[in-house]
C-alpha cells in the first residue's frame, strides 16, 4: 500500500473510531494520544514514553454500581479505538495482557472493541533483540488485528484476524496476506534468555545484588506505571454522596507501596502486618514477578525489554544492568 | 461471559458471639454449585466497604447454610458486625485448594492450629465427629493467648468425644490449663510420626513448631501448612498474595511442607 493510500485509509479509520497513536506533544516528548490530523502521526524506532496499557487496561475502572445491597455489574463503555503503530515489543506485551486477562469480563469488553495495528520498525531501546530485523515469520506468535511492515516509501500489510481483514474489506483493499496467530512459545521452544534469568534468580541468588538496589531505590513506584506488562490492580469501594449507594472499583496499584502487602495484624496491639518491609525486598518482588512468576505461570518473558523502566527511575537503576549482573555466574 | 467478580448476597441466618472479639455468623447457601472443602475461603463485602478474604469454617457436608467467623479488626468486619439477622452479607467464592483430606481417610491426622487458626479446621473436626470411622485417630493441638481468646470453647465438650484435644495457653488465669506454647505439647503427647498434619497460624508459629516436629521425627511430605497474605481478586491475577512461583490464593492457602522447603526465592514464603 502507498504512502498516499495508507494516508486515505488512516482517514477512514478516523471516521468512526478513536486512533490512538504516538506523537510528539509541544514540549517534544513522544506520547500516545488521540490522533487529530495525519500530520501529527508518529511511525518510527522511538518508543512513546506510555506503554499502551493505558487504553486497554484503564487506571481506575467502575466495576459494580451498588443501591442497598443490590449490585449490578458495570462492563466499560467505550468508543472502538484503534491502537495504530504499536511497536513489536509493545505487541508482545499486549499478547501477554491478554493471556493474563483472558477470563475478566472487564478487560475483554475493552479489547472486544479495540483494534491493534503494528508495525514493523524494530525499536531503538530492545534489550533482548528477539526481533533484529523485522522477519515475516516471527508474526505467528504476536496478537494483532492488522500489521504494517514498513518498507522505503509503502507499507504491506498483514491481518491478523477477522477483525482486522473486515476493516481492509470495508476500505476496499484486497492486496494483503493473513497470518494466523500460533499461539506465543516459538517452535524452538521456550526463550533461552528467559529461561536463562528464570533459573539464575531462582538458583544462583546474589544477595548483593538486592542490598545495593534497595539503598537506592526510592520505592517510588514509577517502574511499574511506565512498564508495559506490570498490571497489579487493587480493588476498593467507594461510598456516594445519596445514602446506601455506591460503587466498586479497582485501580492501578504498585508493589512498592506499603500496603500492599498489609494484612491485619495478630492482636490488637498491632493492628496491621506487613510482609514486606525493606526496600530490598520490594524490588526484588517486581524482578521476580517479571522474571520468574511471569514465566511459570504463561511460560511467557515478563519483560519485553523495552527500557521505559530505566528511563524514568529517578535513581538511575538501569534494568538491563541488573540483568547482567543476576546473569554473571 | 461469566464475571468471577460478581458477589451473592447471602442471608444471615443466626449470630454468635465467640470469643477473641470473633461472631460466627450463619448464612444461607443462595447460588447454584456452592460446595466447599476444609481449608477453603470466600471473599466477604459489604458495600462501601471491600472484601476481605475469610476462611469457611462449618460442616462441609451441609448443604443449605455455611459460617463464617469473623473477627472484628478493621473498618471491614467492624461494618460486618453492625449486621443484624435477616441482614446480608456478599459473598464470591470458594476459592482456594483445601487441605488433602481424602489423603486423611483412615489415617491418623493432627491439627496444629494457634489462635483464630482453628477456624480452617472446624469442618474437618464437624466431619469427624459426624463419621468417626472415617479418620483412624484425630489429634488437635490448639494454643491461644488466654481463657478470652480461646475460640469454639463451648463445643470443646462435643469435640472431645471423638478427637483427642490438647490446650496449651500462653498466660492462663486457671491452674486447669497447661501453660506454654503450642510446641510444648509435642513434648506432653506422643503423636505417632506418619501422622498427616494440618496447621494454622501466625507466621511465628510456623517456624517453631516445624523446628519441633522435625525434630520429633515427622516427615515433610505428611505436613500441609495453610498461609495467608492480602488478597484482592482471589483468582492470581492482582500479585497482591504472590509469593515465589505461586500465589496464595489460587495455588493455596494450602501447601505442602515440601513445597515451601524446595522453595526457590529469597523472600520466605512464611
Amino acid at each position: 500500500m502507498h504512502n498516499k493510500k495508507f494516508e486515505q485509509f488512516v482517514d477512514y479509520l478516523r471516521q468512526k473510531n478513536k486512533v490512538i497513536a504516538p506523537q510528539y506533544d509541544v514540549e517534544g516528548f513522544l506520547h500516545l494520544a488521540e490522533l487529530k490530523e495525519i500530520k501529527d502521526l508518529y511511525l518510527g524506532t522511538k518508543l512513546p514514553l506510555d506503554s499502551w496499557k493505558w487504553f486497554i487496561l484503564p487506571a481506575y475502572q467502575k466495576m459494580f454500581d451498588y443501591q442497598n445491597q443490590e449490585i449490578k455489574e458495570i462492563l466499560p463503555k467505550i468508543r472502538s479505538q484503534i491502537f495504530l503503530g504499536v511497536s513489536i515489543l509493545d505487541l508482545q506485551a499486549l499478547t501477554l495482557l491478554n493471556q493474563v486477562f483472558e477470563k475478566d469480563a472487564f478487560y475483554q469488553q475493552i479489547k472486544k472493541r479495540t483494534i491493534i495495528i503494528g508495525t514493523s520498525l524494530v525499536p531503538e531501546e530492545n534489550f533482548y533483540k528477539y526481533f533484529e530485523k523485522f522477519e515475516e515469520d516471527k508474526l505467528e506468535h504476536l496478537q494483532f488485528d492488522l500489521f504494517l511492515a514498513i518498507q522505503k516509501n509503502d507499507y504491506k500489510i498483514y491481518s491478523g484476524s477477522e477483525d482486522g481483514q473486515r476493516l481492509l474489506d470495508d476500505f476496499g483493499y484486497k492486496d494483503y496476506s493473513h497470518i494466523e496467530y500460533a499461539g506465543p512459545i516459538r517452535e524452538e521452544g521456550l526463550d533461552p534468555q528467559m529461561v536463562a534469568v528464570k533459573d539464575a534468580m531462582q538458583n544462583r541468588h546474589n544477595q548483593k545484588i538486592w542490598d545495593d538496589l534497595g539503598k537506592r531505590c526510592m520505592q517510588c513506584g514509577k517502574c511499574t506505571i511506565v512498564c508495559p506488562v506490570c498490571f497489579c490492580f487493587r480493588m476498593f469501594d467507594q461510598i456516594n454522596l445519596e445514602p446506601e449507594t455506591g460503587s466498586r472499583n479497582r485501580c492501578w496499584d504498585s508493589c512498592f507501596y506499603n500496603e500492599f502487602t498489609q494484612v491485619a495484624g495478630p492482636v490488637p496491639e498491632a493492628p496491621k502486618h506487613r510482609f514486606f518491609n525493606t526496600t530490598a525486598q520490594k524490588i526484588y518482588f517486581w524482578y521476580e514477578h517479571h522474571f520468574v512468576r511471569t514465566p511459570t505461570s504463561f511460560s511467557l518473558p515478563g519483560c519485553v525489554g523495552c527500557g521505559r523502566c530505566s528511563r524514568t527511575c529517578p535513581a538511575d537503576i538501569d534494568i538491563f544492568t541488573t540483568i547482567k549482573e543476576i546473569l554473571r555466574k | 461471559m461469566h464475571n468471577e467478580y460478581k458477589t451473592y448476597n447471602c442471608k444471615i441466618l443466626k449470630i454468635n458471639p465467640e470469643a477473641a472479639d470473633s461472631k460466627t455468623f450463619t448464612l444461607s447457601v443462595s447460588y447454584k454449585g456452592f460446595s466447599f472443602e476444609p481449608g477453603q475461603y470466600v471473599m466477604v463485602s459489604v458495600p462501601g466497604f471491600g472484601e476481605a478474604a475469610i476462611s469457611l469454617s462449618s460442616d462441609f457436608n451441609e448443604k443449605k447454610f455455611f459460617q463464617l467467623t469473623i473477627r472484628k479488626c478493621g473498618t471491614l468486619t467492624s461494618a460486618v458486625h453492625n449486621k443484624k439477622v435477616g441482614d446480608y452479607l456478599g459473598i464470591r467464592g470458594p476459592y482456594g485448594r483445601p487441605f488433602p483430606i481424602d489423603l486423611a481417610k483412615g489415617k491418623i491426622v493432627l491439627i496444629v492450629a494457634g489462635g483464630i487458626g482453628i477456624e480452617p479446621f472446624r469442618p474437618l473436626i464437624l466431619d469427624a465427629i459426624k463419621n468417626p470411622k472415617k479418620y483412624k485417630k484425630v489429634y488437635i493441638f490448639c494454643g491461644s493467648r488466654d481463657e478470652s481468646t480461646m475460640l469454639y470453647a463451648k463445643e470443646y465438650p462435643a469435640w472431645k468425644k471423638v478427637c483427642d484435644l490438647s490446650l496449651t495457653l500462653d498466660n492462663p488465669k486457671s491452674k486447669k490449663y497447661t501453660k506454654g506454647q503450642v510446641t510444648t505439647l509435642f513434648d506432653i503427647k506422643n503423636i505417632p510420626t506418619d501422622a498427616l498434619s494440618f496447621m494454622c497460624g501466625p507466621p511465628i508459629m510456623y517456624k517453631f513448631v516445624m523446628a519441633k516436629m522435625l525434630e520429633k521425627g515427622f516427615k515433610p511430605e505428611n505436613i500441609y501448612v495453610s498461609l495467608e497474605r492480602h488478597m484482592d481478586c482471589a483468582q492470581g491475577v492482582c500479585q497482591h498474595c504472590a509469593i515465589g512461583p505461586y500465589y496464595v490464593c489460587k495455588d493455596g492457602p494450602v501447601f505442602s511442607y515440601v513445597e515451601l522447603i524446595n522453595f526457590k526465592s529469597w523472600l520466605s514464603p512464611i
